[in-house]
């Protein structure tokens, strides 16, 4: 096989850069072992949540208190903001309208009642809560709970207050997850069912926080259809993985890039690649029965941090980069790893490939290694996606420079 | 101070070896009181690897133990076989054993009343296909599986339904002496927070590896052996049955499949204190290098944690220069002694029941209760080999059970822990009996065990807490869907879930530290971007709410009810290093 481009990652980093690139008219092959951020966010966009553990009002400001080496320093804030923007048309134009100020963070309402900081909102999530507000679960779904929410957001001064609505008879009246509850709201006949229930759940409220499950393959319209059916808007609190905003957003991107024309192999991870002095020349990947090699331009490595399948952390303090072998920086050994606390930091989470201002590899002296590779997302050393609350913000950004040092580079 | 409680014995110590002598003492009709200073099973007894011992470890050097484990081996599965995996047991031998060691020990085995088989290389991995091919031949044995907890929650069951006492979180902090006598056990009651006295005829001390200590209070010397043992956890079994090396017992020599997972044995290293429960890099590498020689798959297998425990070891007569630390402590006789301190300290109403194991744990139990009984002038005789503990009419413990109730039932989505099975009916039943805390569901219900270590369940559990809460502050809307926000939820006097979730989430933690690397660093990273990424979780509620969980439910006086109901003092686990501020006084 052969590609112009071949972007290996299919997060929100991989996702986005192989979308622009094949806007910009490369020829653009996605290589992907399987879901990545995307299905395990909070459904938000990130940009930058916290610094030193607290609260950021102003993002885009708040990178200039990030440590040196962090891959928003390397980008520039002005690609960030070109990130964002072509991500809200992207959205936008895909019915996934998301709202937001680039310059200010504002609350997400999660599961647990929590009001996490970040920069833009899926239309669905993006509603301010004021006065009364009921957190309401659909009777049987187990992973909300509205006590435990309602309970979280009165300490923060929310007038809350926990209820449930029944679900009308359907197909799944035993049990359920959250995506099969979406798909059932996708039908306007089951949401006409929903909503009176829905409304004696909410009412006397002004605002009702829910799961968020209403509708997976319609974008916002099931949303807004319900909100209008029971007469009260409603917000989708951030729910445990799989994301339902996070599968309507990679739906919206896979329909985009089939538009465009990108090839996809899906389920089929990169495990290396072959080399011509600083250049790759192809990537090896598994196939069903055997390696694959895949010739290509240019290679973008999406493949995430530790947390994703980017880097591989070695019992003995060590860590590998797991497609093309880039150098990463380990640890004395795997007690390095981990803090001591669950819910605090965790160093392996910021490890990662260190790259240059093209996003191109270089080893612990800064010098170049590969002339035709860029790194973007959490692959990136240096920052910690999950607790500066950057993830999105990083992929965006570093797309956004990938497109356009690949655009100095045109397709041969 | 007053005597809350008067009673004729007081047992010291809530792990098997006294939870068994409590029900030994209510089956001859005496009135007994158990004190344990954290929860039953918390010290060696929740800290082990679950072999149910045949015996043949002990087969070549130590055949007086290898007698009392075979037949207790077979006690056990009688009383008590809804604990039990029935899943035998293989020694292998691989290239490089010595066969003269495997001569030595089939006539050590048949010596001890062990039953043997020997399997040729083929036969040995048609039973166990992940052995390794080099395996050059194995012996059967009938060893086994068996769950601590659940012995200890049907023996304490037992005995309190026949009006004996259990009280957890009730350190001993002292006794009263009259003269050569003890009248009194002082103890701390860690959730009312205050100090009690139990007046008592005898006392017996079966608290194992701390044996010592409640010797010193009683003014009696006692030294203690505390062995340390690391184990490691896999995050699958790997073996349908236990799986030993045939050879001298050293590091890394068992693998026994339990439940989901399987754990792997063992060091032995003499550590200064019993509470020293640390776990070194080294010893995990050198148990999954050790047992990955018996079944190669181990060493890239998906390691969940590591734990150790501190084996209750006794010598009697240490001779000088004997009792520092460091040594290998296999060469200290597995078997139980029986100390009688009247006529070894001129104590004259005391007992202590000390080394010993898991499987003897109810031999142990009848020994010393005879002698006491003798002392009392007690003539019932031991009923305990006979009597089947409740449960027991279930059969042996099957680890496809769990599946076949959710296959049964159709319970998939009804699922709060896939991993282990855990449903959302055997949840909301164990809340509704009054366990809010998620420690508590863990023990009870196996709840987060499993390979992703509490990715989904704990959180799922702490709603449903929540929940539970909220409808008994609104119990019109309790199990129904509520028209409308009409109540406010729990009660502000209620412990908060999310607090207790973070305690929950911390303590697990601790034992996972030393095995993450591979997928687990990325299950870790994973399970942190749920927590702290989606849920924005800052762990900021965890050391001012250790004091809040302490809230005593709303109308519960001290001292009422059902003590094991009043938890969250301290969580205990596989945790690596803190034991001290457990039970520490408040």
């Amino acid at each position: 096989m052969r590609a112009d481009v071949v972007v290996v990652g299919a997060g929100p980093a991989g996702l986005a850069g192989a979308t622009r690139l094949a806007e910009a008219g490369r020829q653009v092959l996605v290589l992907a072992r399987g879901n990545g951020f995307t299905h395990w966010g909070a459904g938000a966009v990130d940009v930058l949540g916290r610094v030193g553990g607290e609260p950021v009002e102003r993002p885009l400001e708040a990178i200039d208190r990030l440590p040196e080496g962090h891959p928003y320093h390397l980008v520039g804030q002005a690609a960030v903001r070109d990130g964002l923007d072509w991500f809200s048309g992207f959205a936008d134009a895909a019915g996934l309208t998301h709202t937001g100020d680039p310059e200010r963070n504002r609350p997400q309402v999660t599961a647990f009642g929590t009001l996490r900081p970040t920069c833009l909102l899926p239309e669905p999530a993006a509603k301010e809560l004021r006065g009364r507000v009921a957190v309401v679960n659909f009777a049987g779904f187990r992973d909300f709970a509205p006590a435990l929410c309602a309970q979280r957001l009165r300490r923060s001064g929310i007038d809350a207050v926990p209820a449930s609505a029944p679900l009308p008879a359907w197909d799944h009246d035993r049990y359920f997850t959250g995506v099969e509850l979406a798909r059932a709201i996708d039908d306007p006949g089951f949401r006409r069912r929903l909503a009176p229930g829905l409304a004696r759940a909410v009412a006397g409220a002004e605002v009702a926080v829910v799961p968020a499950v209403l509708g997976l393959d319609r974008g916002h319209e099931p949303w807004a259809d319900l909100q209008s059916l029971v007469g009260t808007p409603l917000v989708e609190a951030a729910t445990a993985p799989p994301s339902i905003p996070g599968l309507r957003l990679f739906a919206a991107y896979r329909a985009r890039l089939d538009a465009l024309g990108v090839r996809w192999q899906f389920g089929f991870p990169a495990v290396g690649v072959e080399r011509d002095g600083d250049r790759v020349t192809a990537v090896r990947s598994e196939g069903a029965s055997r390696l694959l090699a895949t010739r290509c331009q240019e290679l973008v490595l999406a493949t995430g941090g530790a947390a994703g399948n980017g880097i591989e952390a070695n019992r003995d303090g060590t860590l590998t980069e797991r497609v093309a072998g880039l150098p990463v920086e380990g640890f004395d050994d795997r007690l390095g790893f981990m803090g001591g606390r669950f819910l605090g930091d965790h160093p392996l989470a910021a490890a990662g490939v260190r790259v240059d201002a093209e996003l191109r590899p270089v080893d612990t002296a800064g010098e170049p290694l590969l002339a035709n590779v860029c790194c973007v997302g959490g692959l990136l050393a240096g920052h910690d996606p999950t607790t500066e609350g950057s993830r999105e913000g990083v992929a965006l950004g570093t797309a956004a420079r990938v497109a356009a040092v690949l655009a100095a580079t045109p397709a041969r | 101070m007053t005597h809350l409680i008067e009673t004729d014995v007081v047992v010291v110590g809530g792990g098997v070896t006294g939870v068994a002598v409590l029900r030994d003492l209510a089956l001859r009709g005496v009135h007994a009181v158990l004190v344990e200073r954290f929860d039953l099973g918390t010290g060696t007894s929740g800290r082990w690897h679950g072999l149910l011992h045949s015996g043949a470890r002990y087969a070549v050097r130590d055949q007086e133990s290898a007698r009392e484990c075979i037949e207790e081996n077979t006690t056990l599965r009688r009383i008590a076989p809804h604990t039990i995996e029935d899943i035998g047991g293989l020694f292998v031998l691989l290239p490089g054993d010595d066969e003269a060691y495997a001569d030595k020990f089939v006539e050590g085995c048949a010596a001890s009343g062990i039953p043997t088989e020997e399997l040729s290389a083929a036969a040995a991995h048609r039973r166990e296909p992940l052995l390794a091919p080099d395996v050059r031949l194995a012996f059967a044995v009938p060893d086994g599986g068996i769950d601590s907890w659940s012995l200890l929650r049907s023996m304490a069951a037992d005995a309190e339904a026949r009006g004996c006492k259990v009280l957890v979180r009730h350190p001993i902090v002292g006794v009263e002496r009259a003269g050569d006598r003890i009248t009194a056990v002082r103890v701390h009651d860690a959730v009312a927070g205050e100090d009690r006295t139990i007046g008592c005829q005898w006392v017996v001390n079966a608290a194992g590896a701390w044996a010592g200590e409640v010797g010193r209070m009683a003014g009696v010397p006692l030294t203690m052996i505390a062995g340390k043992g690391v184990m490691v956890v896999m995050a699958s079994r790997y073996v349908r049955g236990v799986v030993n090396a045939c050879r001298k017992p050293a590091d890394g020599d068992i693998i026994v499949p339990q439940h989901e997972v399987a754990i792997l044995g063992t060091t032995s290293e003499q550590v200064p204190s019993p509470d020293d429960i640390s776990v070194g890099l080294a010893d995990v590498d050198r148990m999954i290098d050790m047992c990955a020689q018996m079944v190669p798959a181990i060493a890239s297998g998906r390691v969940l944690r590591a734990f150790a425990g501190s084996r209750p070891l006794y010598k009697p007569e240490t001779p000088a220069g004997d009792g520092g630390a460091g040594g290998d402590t296999r060469e200290v006789s597995r078997t139980f002694t029986v100390l009688d301190h009247a006529s070894r300290d001129g104590l004259d109403n005391m007992f202590s029941i000390v080394g010993g194991k898991l499987t003897t744990c109810r031999q142990m139990a009848e020994a010393v209760v005879d002698r006491l009984a003798e002392r009392m002038g007690v003539t019932e005789p031991c009923r305990t080999a006979t009597e089947v503990l409740p449960g027991a009419d279930h059969g042996p413990h099957r680890v496809a059970e769990p599946l076949a109730r959710v296959e049964r039932d159709q319970a998939y989505g009804e699922l709060i822990c896939e991993c282990e099975l855990v449903t959302r009916g055997q949840v909301r039943q164990a809340v509704a009996d009054g366990l809010t805390e998620l420690e508590d569901l863990r023990r009870t219900l196996r709840l987060g065990y499993g390979p992703c270590q509490a990715a989904f369940c704990a959180w799922r559990a702490a709603g449903m807490v929540a929940e539970a809460q909220a409808s008994e502050a609104q119990p019109e809307g309790a199990g129904e869907p509520h028209d409308g926000p009409a109540g406010r939820g729990s009660p502000s006097s209620a412990p908060d879930p999310v607090a207790g979730l973070e305690r929950f989430l911390e303590e697990r933690w601790r034992g996972q530290l030393s095995t993450i690397w591979g997928d687990q660093a990325r299950q870790a990273l994973l399970n942190h971007a749920i927590y702290r990424g989606i849920f924005d979780l800052q762990g900021d509620g965890v050391p001012d709410e250790a004091a809040a969980a302490l809230d005593r439910p709303p109308g519960a006086e001290p001292g009422d009810g059902d003590p094991t109901r009043r938890v969250g003092e301290e969580l205990v686990g596989d945790t690596e290093g803190r034991t001290s501020s457990r039970a520490d006084g408040r």
